[in-house]
């Protein structure tokens, strides 16, 4: 059979079940509908499996009903009011910026039927193709495995068990009632009510094992009450312990403005800051880094951690270069 | 979840078509096909087949009624398409992903018409499930204050002048002829035809000390840019560092060969760099966490790191 004759038979399927008044039954599909006229029934009742299957997954709503007060016998039918997209009437730079979006998170397989529906709902289809072609200048990494099956389910209500692998743990099945993604620094979080601990939990996306099973159906759960935020996966900030202050060379003096508190006073052609101190072992490895070119002067204590952490590495570093040069 | 067969996608595209073509009888064909990014041809068979499509009876009144007369398209009869399927949950959070992550740029004429997009699809997939989609994505990275100003450039293809401070500690001064911004992996990049170096490059903006504006035209960018992240090249040499717990999530942050577990509660890492003075910075930034194994002349260049920094310590 032809590709032709089955757009035909899908099209002609999606009309009948939308038109019609009361749900269709298989017999009366195979009958009415054009493009069945199939004279074995199970070749009729594969046809329309697959038909059946393929307009779902493009996500027409095809319903199952009951056509008889006792259940017993079953049709078919579309809702117009699920089918028909609500309008939304987005303007022309909201379409615009959206078009550029799509092409920068690289979302396009699933996000340009999307948005090309949105653009007929305004009148504007392909609006960007007749401003000048394909939006670019921005690439925005956002693909993980797992991030569109988990968002479907927190927008669905689904609970959802997987394998998670703590940082410093065995991994462990967890059964998480899905509150909200975030992404932040490069990293995706589900963020939701662990259902053992009975509390709600941040889960590093790349941290899942496997694959994520939804358990139960979708409402399974009350729609949370706290709103889910960037907040729910920054650790708690260290208190300040200290300020530290830091003398920086003109090279990268800049760059320490950017932690400093003040503008820094000169001295020589080098710049002393005041600077904030949380965690004190990633201050030094901050201080680290910029190699010979910072100098931290004070508090004393951190002036001699940071001195004995590098007598530390230098000792095991001359081991290594030493065996490597006769 | 399994992609849709081209069959499926022509029949996505012929029942979001369909609305607009009632809307705008007489509607030019070329117009049509460049709306849709489909072939005249295609859509003349397209058009073709719903000729044939209709209620059930498919008698004179129950057809679509197509005609084409010279380059004009109507299309009548088909008053139940005359809307777009809804957009499924999926594809519903798929755009508000993407309006979400580029509308919390700040700074950006793009902003503003993003919120508003997301703020309509977060009504509509509140009215469709009832939670609503609670996406946040956050972009902020040390350096994006220079996103906008860089983003102008790559619009108007304007030369920008930038004083780099590279990953080795060297600082230069270069004109780049910019491409794209790239956020990936919790850092801003600018990708593009740096004339010092005389090819691609990606510099993170973080390490952005100066930018300036040139006013020089540059070329048009390539059809495809690879994503700025470090692909090893032939004959870049391979570095084996054993890290202690604290020091693993370098393995989740470089681009690693190999990983196996080291003496005591170690990790034994492999991986490669084009630049030994980089992998020597970071060995410097993790101190005692790290230990290199291989090669010894990354020892060496820590070694000599550690010993010029001991040094301003011992002079003051």
């Amino acid at each position: 059979m032809g590709v032709a004759d089955r757009l035909e038979r899908l099209i002609n399927l999606v009309i009948a079940l939308r038109e019609t008044r009361v749900p269709l039954r298989a017999a009366e599909i195979r009958e009415r509908v054009a493009g069945y006229g199939q004279p074995d029934p199970d070749t009729f009742r594969r046809m329309f499996e697959r038909d059946k299957a393929d307009l779902r997954q493009l996500g027409v709503p095809v319903e199952t009903a009951p056509i008889d007060r006792w259940g017993d016998q079953v049709g078919y039918r579309i809702d117009p009011r699920r089918y028909d997209l609500p309008p939304l009437a987005l303007a022309p730079d909201e379409l615009a910026a959206l078009a550029l979006a799509v092409e920068a998170t690289g979302l396009g397989d699933v996000g340009s039927v999307a948005l090309r529906k949105l653009e007929v709902d305004a009148g504007q289809p392909g609006i960007w193709r007749r401003a000048g072609g394909r939006p670019r200048g921005f690439e925005v990494a956002l693909d993980e495995p797992h991030r569109d099956v988990l968002a479907t389910a927190q927008v669905t209500r689904t609970a959802v068990r997987f394998t998670y692998r703590p940082a410093r743990a065995e991994p462990a099945e967890r059964t998480v009632e899905p509150h909200g993604l975030v992404h932040r620094r490069g990293v995706w979080y589900l963020v939701g009510r662990d259902r053992a601990r009975e509390a709600r939990r941040a889960f590093r996306l790349d941290r899942i094992e496997g694959a994520v099973r939804e358990v139960g159906g979708p409402r399974g759960y009350p729609v949370p009450e706290t709103p889910v935020g960037v907040d729910d996966v920054v650790p708690e900030a260290p208190a300040e312990v200290a300020t530290a202050v830091v003398a920086a060379s003109p090279e990268v003096a800049w760059q320490v403005a950017r932690r400093a508190r003040g503008a820094g006073e000169a001295d020589g052609d080098w710049t002393v800051f005041t600077v904030p101190v949380g965690d004190p072992t990633q201050f030094c490895e901050w201080l680290r880094e910029h190699g010979p070119e910072v100098e931290v002067r004070a508090p004393a204590e951190l002036r001699s951690k940071l001195v004995a952490s590098l007598q530390e590495l230098l000792a095991q570093v001359e081991d290594i270069a030493g065996g490597g040069r006769p | 979840m399994t992609r849709p067969t081209a069959t499926l996608r022509r029949l996505e595209r012929i029942l979001v078509m369909v609305p607009w073509l009632l809307d705008q009888p007489g509607v030019g064909i070329d117009e049509v096909a460049e709306r849709f990014d489909v072939d005249r041809e295609e859509l003349l068979d397209d058009l073709d087949l719903l000729g044939y499509c209709g209620l059930p009876g498919y008698g004179g009144g129950d057809l679509i009624e197509t005609s084409v007369f010279g380059d004009q398209v109507e299309v009548r009869m088909a008053h139940y398409f005359k809307r777009p399927l809804r957009l499924s949950v999926r594809e519903a959070v798929t755009l508000l992903l993407a309006a979400r992550a580029l509308g919390g740029v700040e700074g950006l004429p793009e902003s503003a018409p993003l919120t508003r997009a997301a703020e309509a699809l977060e009504r509509l997939l509140g009215a469709e499930a009832g939670a609503g989609a609670r996406i946040a994505i956050d972009l902020a990275a040390a350096g994006d204050e220079h996103v906008p100003e860089l983003r102008d450039a790559i619009h108007r293809r304007r030369v920008v002048r930038l004083t780099y401070r590279s990953g080795d500690g060297r600082t230069t001064t270069r004109e780049v002829e910019p491409w794209t911004l790239a956020a990936v992996g919790g850092a801003w990049y600018l990708q593009g035809h740096c004339r010092l170096a005389g090819g691609p490059r990606d510099f993170r903006l973080d390490r952005i000390r100066e930018l300036d504006a040139t006013g020089q035209a540059a070329d048009a960018p390539p059809e495809v840019i690879p994503p700025p992240v470090y692909r090893p090249a032939h004959g870049d040499p391979s570095v084996v560092l054993d890290l202690a717990p604290a020091a693993r999530w370098v393995i989740e942050w470089a681009v690693v060969d190999a990983v196996e577990p080291a003496r005591d509660d170690r990790t034994r890492v492999t991986l490669r760099t084009a630049d030994l003075d980089w992998a020597a910075r970071m060995v410097l930034r993790l101190g005692a966490d790290a230990a290199v194994v291989a090669p010894a002349e990354l020892a060496v260049r820590v070694g000599e790191l550690a010993r010029a920094t001991l040094e301003r310590y011992r002079r003051s």
